[in-house]
């Protein structure tokens, strides 16, 4: 209680007896416990089988030495080692010691591309132990990394505005487009701020301020004493030394006016203290409270009074970099190399990765109440968050830009070859897609459904775009696949537009789609001087595979293209708007043959073939989501974070939610690394 | 001539778009200034992407009476104000050890002349650029120190060329080695910059306390960032630098004295939006950017009409196919006729900006007489990805210091920042060097 009346004088250094009636009216700092979504059973929920870190490290003789002599050093050794890579280790020491290598010799292996085909191929055991052996030892002491400061992407601004402040504007869409680093506009390095953004941010304050004035029961609810506040006092950090807010207001006052006078200032300061609260993300200071305070103290001295002080502070609250940065400080220097964010950054983390928004009032308490990283009260919190509409933003952020059907947008067609295509059927496209996604997460469904899943949601024009009958109306539906040759994203009409050219389809475009989103393979780029495909544009799809197999004969493209293009050939029934052709001048040719030896004809057994090793598009969707959520590109150390997830996914069913609680219970999204000085993020 | 002009207006025309421009002398640097003086010079950088069909744009004759070649054709009016440069190159464009990705570093290179650093995100890095080196000091005496449109925003999504981060391919402009300058792409909003205020038709008081109360915000901001300044690691204070360099450019422009100018709202009609057409979209942004420069609201421009390797379709020249896809022509001839029409389209919207400029009366002459734009690709072939010998044209007399209506081969190997360097000292900037420049360019002033 005797902290509450220093804030009171801090905050207003006015009051007299009766503010402090109305003092005593507040409730207690204290946070009530809070209910945290519903009752789950961690058998399922919590992965605690740390079996796999409580085995002793598997040893570089046998495991690793034996297949590394056995399966690689034939070509990977010597004074001119194939693709310049050296296996020939003498001993652990050194193997250990060259980490680069061992990102690409995990990856390689692990997709199946090496050893080629052709040559003795490991047994799945075989390769399981040496991929433990390189996880466990070779990729460098763990290391949670660092997030640069970064700041509020378009899609994060608008949705923090709506949540923020109740207005429906969306200013964002007037600031210039986000850049993207490693395919997603979260990734902190390139979200720079230019001058035009600080003058956008500035004018947005201003508007988003203007429009919650003039909606009067919005107004009312913002200046209004907030009921409680349920932020620890020690939260603020320490009480500045004098009344530092509005001086000179003091008791001499105590009339009817004074006190009246009192009671607005009181007012202006709890609704700017809980505005603030919730832009900062964390407990204004008091600080930064007398700072703010500073506005009403202006207007309160030029006669305009106490609402336009309020509005000043608001609008400055949103052009300060603590809103439209996500700040996250390090601890003291003397402290260990990383650390555990706290309760306010940890909720910032994931209401920014499930919702492209602020946190919202349940995950502010828990994190004043010092909550949210108990892992039962953190699981839950996931859950509930998954089941809020909100989460809608993963559809159109993540997989909006994980499966690029944003770019639907910019995709242009020819209106002679593909009548079709217009504005309509382009949104019914992305639509789908967006609700599949959502689908899958708010049903908690396997991830696999999102590769083999038959069944979809369409609307009347993209049902006849599908040859699907009896779909009638406007609204999306949800509508069975089976015997249309469909199933999953892959079949999306909106991923192949988005894979196809202008006039035409592009297997390989589409094959390196799907090697890149979906098995997690990063293809080589051409060799220099060449880019792209040298076709002709008009090509029918015969001729197209000749130009292709044209390619394939050369050494130097082969490698890459006679994995891609096989896949681009299996999809080939769809053209470039992802509708179903059996004819595109000739026959169209949909078989093909994997570097594996697996021969498939049409779409149906390509697909099948892809799910086969299902871990493979799970890791691969880790990878994304995991990059997304941390807003940073993925380095070596994460990678025994992704083979966690990717196994605790494998032991829940790959349910969409077994990925998101491994992921938000890993150390790269709870902690962070101290910057060290001199040297890189 | 002050006079006679304050009754003039000008009306751009677009399709769904028509802005009438205000009395714009009354906005002018001349009125404060004596009529001899001579006007600032402005310049512009015009990026066309993909390269261009060379055999069509080169002309086969040097000097003065140099012949109009296929593409060049859309540029007849302006014939005299054109200098074709041929032989310029972006050593910092070819791949050098960084493997593919030419589309990419053509256009990070471009104003830059560094090589941008090859990363997917982390840790972008690329050079200032010519613009904005130049924006830097003369772009402090007007309103907005720099402009930056184009046709194509960023990336929607996907990932860029070969491992280079998409910031490299949609931005031209680069206000730091990290902070690109991204572009506006919507003329409604590039006209709101230039003109909101006085759109907005508020009182001059209601200005005046705007403008105070947005000082006391940006006042506050400050030292927010101040407070969390020192407790941040060097890659965040990175960040924070751009913040608190960007407040401090607005603060400037606040307490700049703004020329306050009589302009009926009637005068000023904002673009609704982005037309749907290419060329109506293209004209009106080179419509802005020269009334930004007659207005002397900003010296120094930037306009992107489309970002490298797109693939944008033209179908109104005839063109379904995508433009990256036809630029790899292979040598078939059939794409060689689309290519060039492709490329005279782009040239023909670099036309109307100089036409456009041309046809704006600025004391004693025009206001091309005071503009000096460049024009050209960071590719010279779109199907070979080479960066020597390419497709370059400046326009503009720059005051009196360029002779041109002429075509000039340069020694092979001539880095394009030659030109650059030349262009700093014509805007009264002492440097020895920029990107990977050798010295100045030879010949431009005859």
């Amino acid at each position: 209680m005797s902290h509450r009346l220093t804030l009171i004088l801090v905050g207003t250094a006015v009051l007299a007896a009766g503010g402090a009636v109305f003092v005593l009216l507040r409730q207690p700092d204290r946070a009530d416990p809070v209910a945290v979504g519903l009752p789950f059973d961690p058998d399922i929920d919590v992965d605690d089988d740390n079996s796999a870190e409580n085995e002793p490290p598997p040893a570089f003789v046998p495991h690793a030495a034996s297949f590394l002599t056995r399966y690689c050093i034939e070509c990977h050794a010597g004074e001119r080692p194939k693709g310049g890579l050296a296996l020939d280790y003498s001993d652990e020491t050194a193997a250990t010691a060259d980490r680069l290598a061992w990102g690409k010799v995990s990856e390689a292996v692990r997709s199946g591309r090496m050893p080629p085909p052709g040559r003795p191929q490991p047994e799945p055991a075989e390769s399981e132990a040496f991929l433990a052996w390189v996880d466990r030892n070779a990729v460098g002491p763990q290391n949670p990394g660092r997030v640069t400061l970064r700041r509020l992407n378009r899609s994060e601004y608008n949705n923090t505005i709506r949540d923020l402040v109740g207005v429906t504007l969306m200013p964002a869409d007037d600031f210039p487009a986000d850049d993207t680093g490693d395919g997603f506009d979260t990734n902190a390095n390139v979200l720079s701020v230019s001058p035009i953004l600080i003058e956008k941010y500035l004018t947005a304050a201003e508007a988003v301020v203007d429009a919650a004035v003039k909606d009067s029961a919005l107004w009312q609810r913002l200046i209004s004493t907030p009921a409680e506040d349920f932020v620890p006092f020690v939260l603020r950090g320490s009480p500045p030394l004098r009344a530092d807010a509005v001086k000179g207001q003091r008791f001499e006052q105590a009339d009817a006016a004074g006190l009246a006078r009192a009671a607005l200032i009181d007012r202006a300061y709890y609704a700017i203290q809980a505005f603030a609260d919730r832009a900062f993300r964390r407990p204004v200071t008091h600080v930064e409270i007398g700072r703010l305070m500073r506005f009403v103290e202006a207007t309160l001295a030029n006669g305009d009074g106490v609402d336009a002080g309020i509005k000043l502070a608001l609008t400055a609250v949103l052009v300060s970099p603590h809103f439209l940065f996500r700040v996250e400080l390090d601890t003291p220097p003397g402290s260990d190399i990383e650390h555990r964010l706290n309760d306010y950054e940890l909720a910032t983390r994931l209401s920014y990765f499930l919702w492209s928004s602020m946190p919202d009032e349940e995950l502010f308490r828990l994190a004043a109440s010092g909550k949210l990283n108990d892992t039962r009260t953190l699981v839950g919190q996931v859950r509930r968050m998954l089941r809020d509409p909100k989460s809608r933003a993963l559809a159109e952020n993540f997989a909006g830009q994980w499966l690029q059907t944003r770019a639907l947008a910019e995709a242009t067609r020819d209106p002679f070859r593909f009548p079709p295509f217009d504005d309509d059927l382009r949104r019914a496209m992305g639509q789908e897609t967006e609700l599949f996604f959502d689908h899958v997460v708010r049903e908690d469904r396997s991830v696999l459904d999102l590769l083999t899943g038959e069944y979809t949601f369409v609307n009347d024009r993209l049902a006849r775009h599908y040859g699907i009958h009896g779909v009638e109306g406007g609204h999306f539906r949800r509508v069975s696949l089976s015997g249309t040759g469909r199933a999953g994203i892959l079949t999306h009409a909106s991923v192949l537009t988005v894979t196809s050219g202008p006039t035409r389809t592009s297997p390989v475009r589409r094959g390196k789609w799907v090697l890149e989103n979906i098995l997690g393979i990063p293809s080589s780029p051409p060799p220099s001087g060449v880019d792209g495909l040298k076709d002709d544009g008009t090509g029918k799809a015969t001729t197209l595979r000749e130009q292709l197999n044209r390619h394939r004969s050369q050494a130097e493209c082969a490698s890459c293209h006679t994995r891609m293009d096989p896949i681009g050939f299996g999809l080939e029934n769809f053209d470039a708007v992802g509708a179903w052709r059996d004819r595109d001048g000739d026959v169209v040719d949909a078989s093909g043959t994997l570097p594996s030896g697996r021969a498939f004809r049409g779409p149906k057994e390509l697909l099948a073939i892809l799910v086969e090793r299902p871990t493979d598009f799970v890791r691969c969707l880790t990878q994304k989501l995991l990059t997304y959520a941390l807003g940073r590109s993925l380095v070596a150390a994460d990678r025994s974070t992704v083979e966690r997830i990717t196994r605790h996914a494998a032991h829940n069913d790959y349910k969409f939610s077994s990925l998101v609680i491994a992921l938000v219970r890993s150390d790269p999204f709870q902690k962070r690394r101290i910057a060290v000085a001199g040297s890189s993020p | 001539m002050i006079s006679s002009s304050l009754t003039r207006r000008a009306v751009l025309r677009g399709v769904g778009v028509s802005v009438a421009l205000p009395l714009l002398e009354s906005f002018g640097p001349a009125q404060a200034k004596s009529e001899t003086a001579t006007p600032p010079l402005r310049l512009a950088f015009v990026y066309a992407p993909n390269g261009k069909h060379m055999a069509d744009w080169s002309p086969t004759t040097e000097g003065i009476k140099f012949d109009l070649s296929p593409t060049l054709r859309p540029l007849e009016k302006v014939r005299e104000s054109i200098t074709v440069l041929s032989g310029l190159c972006l050593r910092n464009a070819t791949a050098g050890s960084d493997g593919p990705g030419d589309h990419a570093r053509a256009m990070a290179t471009f104003l830059t002349g560094v090589r941008p650093k090859k990363t997917s995100g982390a840790d972008i890095r690329n050079g200032v650029s010519i613009d904005q080196v130049i924006a830097a000091t003369i772009g402090r005496t007007t309103r907005l120190p720099s402009l930056e449109v184009g046709c194509e925003g960023g990336k929607l999504a996907g990932t860029c060329d070969n491992g280079y981060s998409c910031a490299y391919q949609t931005n031209l402009s680069w206000w730091a080695e990290s902070t690109p300058m991204p572009k506006e792409v919507d003329p409604r909003l590039v006209f709101e910059r230039l003109f909101g205020d006085r759109v907005r038709g508020n009182s001059d008081s209601a200005n005046t306390k705007r403008d105070r109360d947005r000082r006391s915000i940006l006042d506050f901001v400050a030292e927010d960032a101040q407070d969390l300044s020192g407790k941040l690691g060097k890659a965040d204070q990175r960040k924070l630098d751009e913040y608190l360099t960007g407040v401090r450019e607005i603060e400037r422009r606040i307490q700049q004295a703004q020329p306050t100018v009589a302009v009926g709202k009637e005068n000023l009609v904002r673009p609704t939006g982005v037309p749907e057409n290419y060329q109506d979209h293209a004209r009106l942004l080179a419509d802005l950017v020269a009334l930004a420069f007659q207005a002397d609201l900003t010296r120094v421009a930037t306009f992107v009409l489309g970002n490298d390797g797109s693939n944008r379709s033209y179908r109104e020249v005839g063109v379904s196919e995508g433009h990256h896809d036809v630029s790899h022509h292979a040598g078939d001839s059939a794409k060689h006729d689309k290519l060039r029409a492709i490329n005279q389209f782009h040239v023909a919207q670099f036309a109307h900006l100089v036409e456009r400029l041309k046809s704006i009366p600025e004391s004693d002459g025009t206001l091309l007489d005071h503009c000096l734009i460049v024009y050209g690709s960071g590719i010279r072939d779109g199907d070979r990805h080479d960066h020597d010998d390419l497709p370059i044209l400046l326009a503009g007399g720059g005051n009196g210091t360029v002779k041109s209506g002429r075509h000039l081969r340069h020694p092979a190997g001539t880095p394009l920042c030659n030109l650059y360097l030349s262009l700093l000292g014509r805007v009264g900037i002492r440097a020895d060097r920029f990107g990977d420049s050798t010295g100045r360019l030879a010949g431009l002033d005859g």
